[in-house]
């Protein structure tokens, strides 16, 4: 029964990654926490003033770093530390969710450290924090719990720690 | 993603997303987002395409800046391998 139950969640997968339509009709179905309001914290400086921090949900990690969890299909609420300026071949990622070919060849796509790095050398922007925070995403059932009240908690606090006076956040 | 953005805002730092995916973006609600109608695992565009990923990137950070209503969407609406970036 585990089994089949692990070959139909592996079709959704494969699915979820090929077909857009089953994207959208999962996320139209799909009961999302829906909190009451919006938080807020208004812009202070200019960008040029910034010093900008970087989160992303693709699955990226040092390849000396645990992956994240495939297996559970709830997800894994767990984050990787990546030093920004981590060398390009010690990063790896792991996450069946998304067709992420695109990203193995060019880690931009999913997450700008080039680009910012231009920006920084231009001055459009301050600064960059010294550290990622990557997360996997397509999080359910008990570990929504985990990110809301503990992991994503604690990189808002190592972002206030890193100097971040901004996040940008880049999905898979 | 969008309930770790949430986290961050409510901590006091100001946030700009990235999404793919608006109907999960309009319940989820984070404080602010840009939203490009691009496949998964392709948030600032194709593979070496240089100037689609920093304009994105300064899309976003545009975005960053100019929104003052929380939950506001931003759509650029680049065609998917149509928009030519200059």
């Amino acid at each position: 029964m585990a089994s089949r139950a692990r070959v139909a969640n592996d079709l959704l997968v494969q699915l979820f990654k090929h077909v857009p339509w089953v994207a959208s009709r999962w996320a139209r179905r799909h009961r999302f926490v829906e909190a009451p309001g919006i938080p807020w914290a208004p812009v202070a400086k200019p960008l040029s003033a910034m010093t900008l921090g970087l989160v992303t949900t693709a699955g990226i990690h040092l390849k000396d770093q645990d992956p994240f969890d495939m297996v559970d299909p709830d997800g894994d609420p767990s984050f990787r530390v990546i030093p920004f300026d981590a060398r390009r071949e010690d990063l790896a990622i792991t996450h069946k969710y998304y067709d992420h070919s695109a990203a193995d060849r060019d880690i931009n796509v999913v997450l700008p450290l080039d680009r910012m790095r231009e920006l920084r050398a231009e001055a459009r922007i301050g600064g960059i924090a010294a550290f990622v925070y990557s997360f996997m995403g397509h999080i359910d059932g008990p570990h929504l719990k985990s990110l809301m009240e503990e992991t994503a908690p604690e990189v808002a606090r190592l972002l206030k720690r890193d100097g971040a006076d901004a996040v940008v956040l880049t999905p898979a | 993603m969008g309930l770790v953005q949430r986290a961050i805002e409510a901590k006091g730092i100001p946030t700009i997303s990235i999404s793919l995916l608006k109907e999960v973006t309009q319940k989820v609600r984070p404080p602010r987002a840009l939203f490009l109608r691009y496949p998964f695992g392709h948030p600032l565009g194709e593979a070496s395409n240089v100037k689609q990923q920093r304009t994105i990137l300064l899309d976003a950070l545009s975005a960053l800046e100019a929104i003052t209503v929380p939950g506001t969407i931003l759509e650029p609406g680049y065609a998917w391998r149509r928009h030519r970036f200059e």
